[in-house]
């Protein structure tokens, strides 16, 4: 399928990488013009990542390009690919458009654009690639862009940017041995692996499970999460919301299911399944319990951004068909309501210059529709129904279930996705109150809402959260989820949203019926005052932030805390520290074992040295007993 | 026994021309910083010298021919080491002269002792290797190509070498060591595996080892020796375990290794010269400084780490196919090598390039800046169009 570009034919999907680059490349050089050729970049990637959606519907584009480097460059397009392909586009064009404002005058705004840009065609060349070597190129370019998208901070943000390349670097040198060991063990990397590789060989787990670090370092899952809780505080929202929110998952997840379901079939492993799902079921409750206690509001959400990667992961490790899907319902359910929630957030920081929450508050009446979005995602996130976020973990639920006959950890697993959602939802309140409820702090008297062209990404975003709810069967399950998968999946339980959220309206009009009719009591209104003095209104403020503050200070957790806040569970700081100590004990014992090698031979050299030059006194006869003797020697060397 | 012995093929070619570029590129950074009265002729003669001997090392089939381009670098790197000529310069000198010349002297006797046996000293026709004579090349091919435990040299050669003439050093110099273990060595089946495995072994410790020294030094000539000592391991490791990927991989490799290196070379010589400083952690925030030379030194240290946009990656793969190939633990081991690499490099770039101007920055000069992009600008285009290289490599005659 080609298409005419002025006058030239060209491969669609060669497009949607060049695309964007050119776009991007151009606007970044020819500064004056960067919109326009950005708009002509995202809106066409856009309209032609719709079109390939669309073919790879029907059948899968499977083709070899080119041979470099002696790998083929294959180019393979199956429903699953075509699905990712347009939920990278449908992101990079809203974040875009978002940014448009929210990034405008900001400091190093040309880069952004460009990193954003670059971003977007790496992930495409990703999903694209039909090789995993190549695909390990598209992985490393994202590296790159990474690193420089994470530069563009609000304040000096190498750290982040340092600890994010060396986490996801060390990950990609993992999957580059992984890749190649698929490589030589197996002999080809080319999709589609028919049939796919079973886990019988010890390299084939290792290579496995290389690969898998590489997957869910890029998907943000514990222990390789730690760069995003960092530069959630340094990166503009924006910036959040595009790479960790949504397209690293997309690439981390869509990797992960790749390689465990196309590639290598890992259902037939139950050890592996369940260090995947102890990967999640870990990363759920961590992350989850690091955001509660959490004092602003991009970090939050970044823990959250954390926390929902279990779901994913855990779903696909039950090797159950609904499990799988559900984690990758959960996926896709996430990069919406994250991007959303981040998005929203980054409009009040742009509106009130903050993110401390203990500095916001009392925003629902100013800024009524961000409120309305955040509150939206935020019910999705913490699986409130009939939001879209309830029906994935629903059906990630009803495959850990399904467990039941083949292990016995499964209640554990279930206990802990649903004690996970419970706190999601608790911190969920403590944001929303800390923004939007609660008294106004006086500085914020004067904000209005973002403008248009902010909102409307979010407005897509949370409106697409109620569609793929509501409607989940008939729209995101039918179209995009199922048939991006390789088997069969029965019966989705008997939840029926649409019955659910009637019902729930009806609930709601009643509610708002008895309120309306005046019989709830109106709450009285008073001065606060303390010891006769009246108090300022400031003062008695009542922030968010110290909701679940008695959480912190419990005993036990208490210290998990301190080790938490203070990185004892960041794999970067044990990845520098092993590192470092390694080094210091070649430095140290290696280098003095050498110098002292050098030092004795130096040693003997000069022990010889003093050795003949004690046979050189300068006195006559020496010299003269010398020759003697050495004319005996000789004399009988000639003699024997 | 010695003649003219030259030949032509594509390996030969492919290291001549890349010599000759680097060669090329430190002389032009030479021009502006190379401003001594006294013995500024001997410089560029010396200059001359490393190349040419590169060159020759690289073209000839003669042993004894080698041996004497061999020695001719020797005595350039030392002329050129002592350059300064002040107390510390002069005994960094004697260090670089003293190793490189007994273990060439150790050599000599192992090439003797293979003319012995075969009644040549064309390596076409080497068939007979004495055990002995193969350990004591080797010992040749460590010092020169900087492997532990024979690497020592290299980071007082580094400390005291000018800027200009370092790239030099680690993009032609150090490599004719592992040119000759590729030509002697791996040209047919006279080895049993375990030497092989030996000098992977060794290659990979050297690197990991070297990359360990690298991420704590703090003096940045410190840093670019084990570098560079790490990097050659790399080389080294490719040539050993064979194959057509390892093959590939280390010749590309050694193409990487030159540009980014010398590349680093000059445009450290380049910060050193505006800050005055040569400590890691007291230079930082040269990013607004200049951003050309900040986005230069990112894509060759993205060459040096091999990340894909940059050649460095494809030679970086090539190594590690060629390991796998050979055994998965080689691969375990490249891999962790890999990794103290992008640790040391990373820390290498932020340390300079981000945080806080600190003290008063001299102004940059343009030609040197220009050397710097240009070495960068090869990188990546060789890098994005893979196929120029591989498909002069891999071609009639080549690997």
């Amino acid at each position: 399928m080609s298409a005419n570009i002025l006058g030239f034919e060209i491969e669609i999907y060669y497009l949607v990488i060049l695309l964007p680059l050119i776009g991007g490349l151009f606007g970044y050089l020819i500064n004056r013009l960067r919109t326009e050729f950005n708009f002509v970049g995202f809106v066409l990637t856009l309209f032609f990542a719709i079109k390939l959606f669309i073919i790879s519907r029907n059948e899968v584009i499977s083709q070899v390009t080119a041979t470099i480097f002696g790998f083929d460059a294959k180019i393979y397009i199956d429903s699953l690919a075509g699905f990712i392909l347009l939920f990278n586009a449908i992101f990079a064009f809203l974040i875009w458009v978002y940014s448009l404002k929210a990034m405008s005058k900001k400091p190093r705004e040309r880069a952004y654009y460009l990193y954003i840009a670059l971003t977007l065609a790496a992930a495409n060349g990703v999903v694209l690639s039909g090789n995993l070597i190549f695909l390990l190129i598209f992985w490393n370019v994202l590296v790159f862009s990474l690193y420089g998208i994470l530069l563009v901070g609000k304040k000096d943000s190498s750290f982040a940017a340092r600890k994010a390349i060396t986490i996801i670097g060390v990950a990609d040198f993992a999957m580059m041995l992984g890749i190649v060991i698929l490589l030589v063990k197996v002999g080809t990397v080319n999709f589609p692996f028919a049939p796919r590789i079973l886990l019988n060989n010890p390299w084939l787990i290792f290579s496995y499970i290389l690969i898998f670090i590489g997957a869910i370092a890029k998907a943000g899952a514990m222990p390789l999460h730690t760069w995003i809780p960092e530069s959630a505080k340094v990166v503009p929202a924006s910036t959040m919301a595009f790479i960790p929110a949504s397209l690293d998952k997309l690439l981390g997840i869509y990797l992960l299911i790749r390689v465990s379901y196309f590639i290598f079939d890992i259902s037939g492993s139950m050890p592996i399944r369940i260090i995947l799902m102890a990967i999640g079921a870990i990363t759920i409750i961590a992350a989850v319990m690091m955001a509660m206690v959490q004092k602003e509001a991009m970090r939050l959400l970044s823990f959250h951004a954390v926390s929902q990667v279990g779901y994913m992961v855990m779903g696909i490790g039950t090797g159950i068909p609904i499990g799988i899907a559900g984690g990758l319902f959960h996926m896709i359910n996430h990069a919406i309501y994250k991007s959303c929630l981040f998005l929203s957030a980054g409009s009040v920081e742009h509106r009130t210059k903050t993110t401390q929450l203990d500095n916001l508050g009392g925003l629902g009446t100013k800024m009524p529709v961000t409120m309305f979005t955040f509150i939206v995602a935020a019910f999705a996130i913490s699986g409130v129904p009939p939001f879209n976020g309830f029906y994935s973990k629903w059906m990630v639920y009803q495959g850990v279930v399904e467990l039941s006959g083949q292990t016995n950890l499964w209640p554990i697993f279930l206990i802990a996705a649903m004690f996970g959602s419970v706190l999601t939802l608790a911190s969920f309140l403590k944001m929303i109150h800390s923004l939007f409820l609660g008294q106004r702090p006086k500085v914020l008297n004067k904000v209005r809402e973002a403008r248009f062209d902010m909102v409307v990404p979010s407005l897509i975003l949370a409106s697409a959260c109620i569609v793929f709810g509501v409607f989940a069967k008939a729209i995101p399950l039918k179209h995009l989820i199922l048939p991006a998968l390789p088997f069969e999946i029965g019966e989705i339980g008997f939840w029926d949203p649409r019955l659910a959220t009637i019902l729930i309206i009806v609930g709601v009009i009643i509610g708002l019926i008895v309120f309306l009719l005046g019989t709830a009591k109106k709450p009285r209104r008073s001065k606060v005052f303390v010891g006769g003095e009246i108090l300022d209104e400031e003062a008695a403020r009542i922030t968010g932030p110290n909701f679940y503050s008695s959480v912190n200070t419990l005993g036990m957790l208490k210290k998990t805390y301190d080790f938490g806040e203070g990185g004892a569970f960041d794999f970067y700081n044990y990845l520098l520290g092993i590192t470092r100590g390694l080094a210091v004990v070649f430095r140290d014992v290696i280098n003095s074992l050498i110098v002292a090698f050098y030092k004795y031979i130096g040693k003997l050299i000069k022990a010889l040295g003093n050795l003949t030059s004690a046979l050189h006194t300068g006195e006559l006869y020496n010299y003269i007993g010398w020759m003697f003797l050495g004319g005996i020697i000789i004399l009988i060397l000639l003699v024997l | 026994m010695i003649g003219l012995d030259f030949f032509l093929d594509r390996f030969g070619i492919f290291l001549s021309a890349l010599f000759i570029f680097i060669g090329l590129m430190s002389f032009i950074y030479s021009l502006v910083t190379i401003k001594q009265k006294g013995h500024r002729l001997e410089y560029y003669l010396m200059l001359l010298l490393i190349v040419g001997s590169g060159v020759g090392v690289a073209l000839s089939y003669n042993l004894l021919l080698i041996f004497i381009f061999w020695e001719i670098s020797t005595f350039a790197i030392w002329r050129t080491v002592g350059f300064y000529r002040k107390e510390e310069n002069i005994h960094a000198a004697n260090i670089t002269f003293f190793i490189n010349f007994a273990a060439a002297a150790i050599m000599l006797i192992g090439l003797v002792i293979l003319y012995l046996d075969n009644g040549t000293f064309n390596f076409f026709e080497i068939k007979i290797y004495n055990d002995l004579a193969s350990v004591f090349i080797l010992i040749g091919i460590l010092a020169k190509s900087v492997t532990i435990p024979l690497h020592i040299w290299l980071v007082p050669a580094y400390k005291s070498v000018p800027s200009a003439i370092g790239g030099c050093l680690a993009g032609i110099a150090e490599n004719i060591g592992v040119i000759l273990f590729l030509r002697l060595f791996t040209a047919g089946n006279y080895f049993a595996p375990e030497f092989f495995n030996v000098v992977a072994w060794l290659a990979i410790a050297t690197s990991i080892i070297a990359g360990g020294a690298a991420l704590l030094s703090k003096d940045l000539r410190d840093f670019l020796a084990f570098s560079t000592i790490s990097q050659i391991g790399f080389i080294l490791l490719g040539f050993a375990v064979g194959g057509r990927y390892g093959m590939i991989g280390g010749a590309l490799y050694i193409l990487a290794h030159a540009l980014a290196k010398s590349g680093l070379f000059y445009g450290v010589g380049i910060i050193e010269d505006a800050t005055g400083k040569s400590d890691l952690n007291t230079i930082s925030g040269m990013f607004k400084v200049s951003p050309v030379l900040g986005v230069s030194m990112a894509f060759l240290a993205c060459s040096i780490v091999g990340f894909f946009p940059m050649i460095g990656f494809f030679a970086k793969l090539g190594v590690i196919v060629g390991a796998v190939e050979k055994s998965g633990y080689f691969g375990i081991g490249a891999i962790v090598a890999a990794v103290f690499t992008i640790l040391y490099i990373i820390r290498f770039y932020n340390n300079l390039f981000f945080g806080e101007k600190i003290g008063k920055i001299k102004n940059i000069s343009y030609t040197g800046l220009t050397v710097v992009f240009i070495l960068a600008l090869v990188s990546l285009l060789l890098g994005i169009f893979i196929y120029f290289p591989e498909n002069y490599l891999i071609g009639n005659g080549g690997f």
